[in-house]
């Protein structure tokens, strides 16, 4: 038995089939430490809302991938066509511009940014935390136009950037906004 | 949609074997949280978790036909699930100590604090340093809160065996958590 | 063009085509049902020359956030009509149809501006190009917390004045500047649209200028910005 092991008692206390109290006084330090470990299991619910939609989506693509081969032809003639006939999109030699993001969350874990420019997924493009002080960049290239963004700190908090203009995004939060 | 009383989980079954596939939606949506913090400790993360779940719900689709018992539907799904944490577990082993502290919920609420936080991203990682069973039984039992009795009729196995695998687990935690203080 | 339009779609029709050029972008990103209103939005905001990017950028938006699909709906319901608005604030301006405009228009409208503030730029008589960048930044201003009538004062005095995108891209920033020193976003644009109607008249003040001489006569007090 090296020294690592519970005491087949504490072992006893962590399946919860006896309390502290019911421990030797020899081995309380060591039921306390036990239960200190317990302490920091994480038992907060999850939710997965988007995974029921993600599941029929991703069933929808396995199935339209069988389309009959006899289709394809047509289908390419008709995309075509919409191109040739959709209203004036300019051609895409826009200009481009590097901006630097930045955010000051030093208790943060993680920072993303999701916006207009990466489909708003926050796991596209983390930040960087640069240095003790808990300031966060990314620097990212990106076309001249109108783009709309937010931090993602842990994943979960949508924050706008405290130095920008501020935008409603329909949805009761705030989209920060970058006009480029 | 609805009717007044709820559909079986076999009428579901059934009725998705028999072509009505969208209907299939409604069991996703009936069990996809239940198993969602099980595959969140299991796997450490939170993203990787709705990975698993995902991929578990679509393999669950084409396996339904294989459901022996349709009105065991959720006991089945879990199976799937659990092989596919198990397989997520043997492909990721390097990126799991990083999400790790990802899959902890966020510092900001109002019971504990900095140290509760720090506490329980210590655990995680140091779960994540068992082995699969281990792990399992120590989240079946201390995050999902099931009796030895309960985990062992869910896999199939005895108490006494998942005692020992607990005990080792336990031993195992308290070396990782002592090694990282 | 002609010879296409003979190739008999008799499997989809041209409707269909579009829609799924539509459903293509949502693809796995959001939930069937939005991209079901997407695609009837979308389809009816094309019929009427109108773009349909904004409706894709926020069922995208609300989806990745997690939002409920019914308030993703909704959200979606508002930008066709803002889409609306600012076509017709557009036209009323003497702006033939122009998507990008319009998306523009858009999101000024989602910044706080109204279809008369939009008319009031329109009428400018700034190119559809300018227009874009005018409304982008006009939208962008009034996200700053300038009122709309200092915001499209400045919008248009730029205009006006002929000024390229790029000098008009600034004036956020410009706006910020004044800011942090201590005026209100209504007082910054108000002495930018001031400075910059003095400009016009005038020419660049000293050292800010592209080597131009100095006008023969003395500098006259700057005068009050226009107002719409």
């Amino acid at each position: 038995m090296s020294g690592h092991e519970f005491h087949p008692l504490v072992k006893q206390l962590l399946d919860g089939d006896i309390t502290l109290a019911d421990l030797p006084a020899e081995l309380r330090a060591e039921g306390e430490e036990a239960l200190r470990l317990l302490a920091g299991v994480e038992r907060t619910d999850v939710t997965m809302p988007a995974v029921t939609w993600r599941v029929m989506a991703a069933l929808e693509r396995r199935r339209r991938r069988f389309l009959p081969w006899l289709l394809a032809p047509a289908l390419a003639a008709a995309a075509v066509l919409v191109l040739w006939l959709r209203p004036g999109s300019p051609p895409p030699s826009a200009p481009v511009v590097t901006v630097r993001f930045v955010l000051v969350a030093p208790e943060a874990r993680q920072v993303s940014l999701a916006g207009t420019f990466n489909q708003w997924d926050s796991h596209a493009t983390p930040l960087v935390r640069t240095g003790p002080t808990g300031v966060w960049t990314a620097t990212l290239t990106l076309p001249a136009g109108q783009h709309q963004y937010a931090f993602v700190v842990d994943g979960v908090r949508w924050v706008p950037d405290p130095g920008a203009p501020a935008v409603d995004d329909g949805f009761g939060r705030r989209n920060s906004v970058l006009t480029l | 949609m609805r009717s007044g009383s709820q559909a079986t989980d076999g009428d579901i079954v059934r009725a998705v074997l028999a072509g009505d596939r969208e209907r299939y939606a409604q069991l996703v949506e009936r069990y996809r949280d239940r198993y969602a913090r099980y595959a969140t400790r299991m796997l450490g993360s939170v993203d990787a978790a709705e990975d698993a779940v995902q991929d578990a719900f679509v393999r669950a689709y084409d396996q339904l036909a294989q459901c022996k018992e349709p009105d065991k539907f959720v006991g089945w799904f879990f199976l799937i699930l659990r092989n596919r944490c198990f397989a997520e577990r043997r492909r990721n082993r390097t990126s799991a100590s990083l999400e790790a502290a990802n899959g902890v919920a966020a510092v900001d609420r109002s019971d504990g604090g900095a140290e509760t936080a720090e506490q329980r991203r210590a655990l995680q990682l140091a779960l994540l340093g068992l082995t699969p069973d281990q792990r399992e039984v120590f989240v079946l039992k201390h995050v999902e809160g099931l009796s030895y009795s309960e985990i062992a009729e869910r896999l199939s196995t005895s108490v006494p065996s998942l005692k020992m695998r607990m005990h080792r687990a336990y031993d195992k935690l308290r070396e990782q958590l002592r090694d990282h203080t | 063009m002609i010879a296409l339009l003979a190739i008999p779609l008799t499997v989809l029709s041209m409707q269909q085509a579009a829609d799924s050029a539509i459903a293509q972008r949502l693809a796995g990103r959001v939930p069937p049902q939005i991209a079901s209103l997407v695609e009837d939005l979308g389809t009816a905001a094309a019929a009427h020359g109108l773009p349909i990017d904004p409706l894709i950028q926020k069922a995208i938006e609300g989806s990745a956030k997690g939002v409920p699909p019914d308030r993703v709906a909704t959200a979606l319901r508002v930008i066709a009509m803002h889409l609306d608005t600012a076509a017709t604030a557009l036209r009323d301006g003497g702006l033939p149809s122009d998507t990008l405009a319009i998306a523009a228009g858009e999101f000024a409208i989602s910044a706080g501006l109204s279809g008369s503030d939009i008319t009031a730029l329109a009428r400018t008589g700034a190119n559809a190009a300018a227009l874009t960048v005018g409304l982008r930044v006009a939208g962008t201003l009034a996200a700053l917390g300038v009122p709309p009538a200092e915001d499209i004062g400045l919008v248009s005095v730029e205009l006006r004045a002929g000024e390229p995108a790029s000098s008009l891209l600034l004036l956020p920033a410009d706006v910020q500047a004044e800011m942090a020193k201590g005026a209100t976003a209504a007082q910054a644009a108000a002495g930018l649209a001031r400075a910059a109607a003095a400009q016009a008249r005038h020419g660049p003040p000293p050292g800010r200028g592209q080597g131009h001489p100095p006008p023969p006569h003395p500098p006259h007090p700057p005068a009050p910005a226009p107002h719409p």
